[in-house]
């Protein structure tokens, strides 16, 4: 005879994505060290990706043990926030052993991120719940209450299921939980810069829009890796408007503080609110266009309405 | 500088045009390889695969650019090789060597030689 064993409620699904509010340091490392160790004691997988002093002070308190966990500084890894499901979370999830769940605290939202990252941090925030759905992953997201602006903390309850307040250890349903709301909310139109250099472009000009991109980005002062990564940022999107965005579009390129924006805006749909952070598998032929935009670039912003797409991107120069 | 518009393209659209190399197995390519050479970028690595050569030359010193789908197309020819057969891709663009890096990181078959 055998038995079958059901769940009670239905699936549950094994992804568990809290916020953590801490206001000081000791807070901080009261909810990410218990963390980390009990993964650890469970042969669990485990990455931190934050802010590089809060990572200095998570490596110093672990001491020997940091050597087994994956440390990555998101200023750096996660400087776009496009970039971080692919190309941090995803990346590391994806190599380790199918079926062992893995553990990852991740800081996308530090005091001091511009008013323009911060709709992408957000959108990045929401969209981790889709990305993970129903994977053995749990991924905690500290928030740093004593210094980000109000609107910020009452984001991550709509971005995070579950939330872990001040001084706590106790997860609790955070109600106010609605990650679509917040992609759509963040989905901010981006009004053409009127000074921008313009080219309008078909299918005949593609190699010209580049050309022109490349011209403007070294004259406003890109330099090796930063100019061959807008060509190949203005390539790829200047070709999506060709082949799926109703071919044509139009390339702006313009200085903005320490950066050179370049945006390609077009008449297409863009309705896969996953594009572009999805890891490809090798064997598939294309669709990775928008994803090496998002791990090359310093910001991604995208617009989606009706009328069309608008994809900003920003390298520092 | 108030609206500048780039409304005409200077110049014929790069193509791509590829020789065969002497005296060893392999092309010479010149141009560019995007969505309008793509089909020409194809049939080399068709061709290249085919072949059956051990090593088989891509010389791009003069293409100036590769974009995403173009380093996945040698990718996946480099994918279909088998028995210790390479590629070797000499002085290729910046933009292929960036683009194979960060997204085909480890792909076998194919040799990336700068010299």
């Amino acid at each position: 005879m055998t038995t079958t064993v059901t769940e009670p409620f239905g699936p549950l699904d094994p992804f568990a994505h809290p916020a953590l509010f801490y206001r000081d340091e000791q807070e901080y490392l009261d909810g990410t060290l218990p963390f980390v160790r009990d993964g650890l004691e469970a042969g669990e997988p485990v990455a931190v990706a934050v802010p590089g002093k809060n990572l200095a002070l998570i490596r110093d308190a672990l001491g020997d043990a940091a050597e087994t966990v994956r440390l990555l500084d998101m200023r750096e890894a996660g400087r776009n926030p496009g970039r971080i499901i692919p190309g941090v979370l995803r990346a590391f999830a994806d190599a380790q052993p199918a079926g062992r769940r893995v553990r990852i605290i991740g800081e996308p939202v530090w005091a001091g991120r511009s008013g323009i990252e911060y709709p992408a941090c957000a959108q990045h925030e929401a969209l981790i719940n889709a990305a993970f759905q129903g994977r053995a992953a749990t991924i905690m997201c500290p928030y740093d209450v004593a210094r980000l602006p109000e609107d910020m903390v009452t984001d991550a309850y709509a971005t995070h299921p579950t939330v872990i307040h001040p001084g706590s250890r106790a997860e609790q349903d955070s109600a106010a939980f609605a990650p679509e709301d917040v992609v759509a909310r963040y989905n901010e139109a981006l009004p053409p810069v009127p000074e921008a250099l313009m080219f309008a472009f078909d299918a005949d000009s593609l190699p010209h829009a580049r050309h022109v991109a490349v011209g403007e980005g070294a004259r406003l002062g890109l330099v090796g890796v930063k100019l061959d990564d807008l060509a190949l940022a203005t390539a790829e999107l200047t070709t999506n408007s060709v082949v799926h965005g109703g071919g044509t579009g139009v390339l702006r390129v313009w200085p903005e503080d320490g950066y050179v924006v370049c945006e390609v805006r077009d008449d297409g749909h863009l309705t896969d609110v996953l594009a572009g952070r999805r890891p490809v598998p090798r064997d598939q032929r294309g669709g990775r266009g928008v994803l090496l935009v998002n791990l090359i670039a310093d910001l991604v912003r995208v617009h989606r309405s009706d009328s069309g797409t608008t994809v900003r991107c920003w390298f520092a120069r | 500088m108030k609206n500048r518009h780039h409304l005409s393209s200077a110049g014929p659209v790069p193509g791509l045009a590829v020789f065969p190399l002497s005296g060893r197995q392999g092309v010479r390519a010149a141009g560019e390889v995007g969505l309008t050479t793509r089909a020409i970028w194809e049939g080399v690595l068709e061709e290249a695969v085919r072949e059956g050569e051990d090593v088989y030359y891509l010389e791009l010193s003069d293409v100036t650019f590769v974009d995403v789908a173009g380093a996945g197309a040698l990718a996946a020819a480099a994918g279909q090789l088998r028995d210790g057969r390479r590629f070797v891709v000499r002085r290729p663009p910046a933009a292929l060597r960036r683009t194979l890096d960060l997204l085909w990181p480890g792909q076998t078959g194919i040799e990336v030689s700068t010299s």
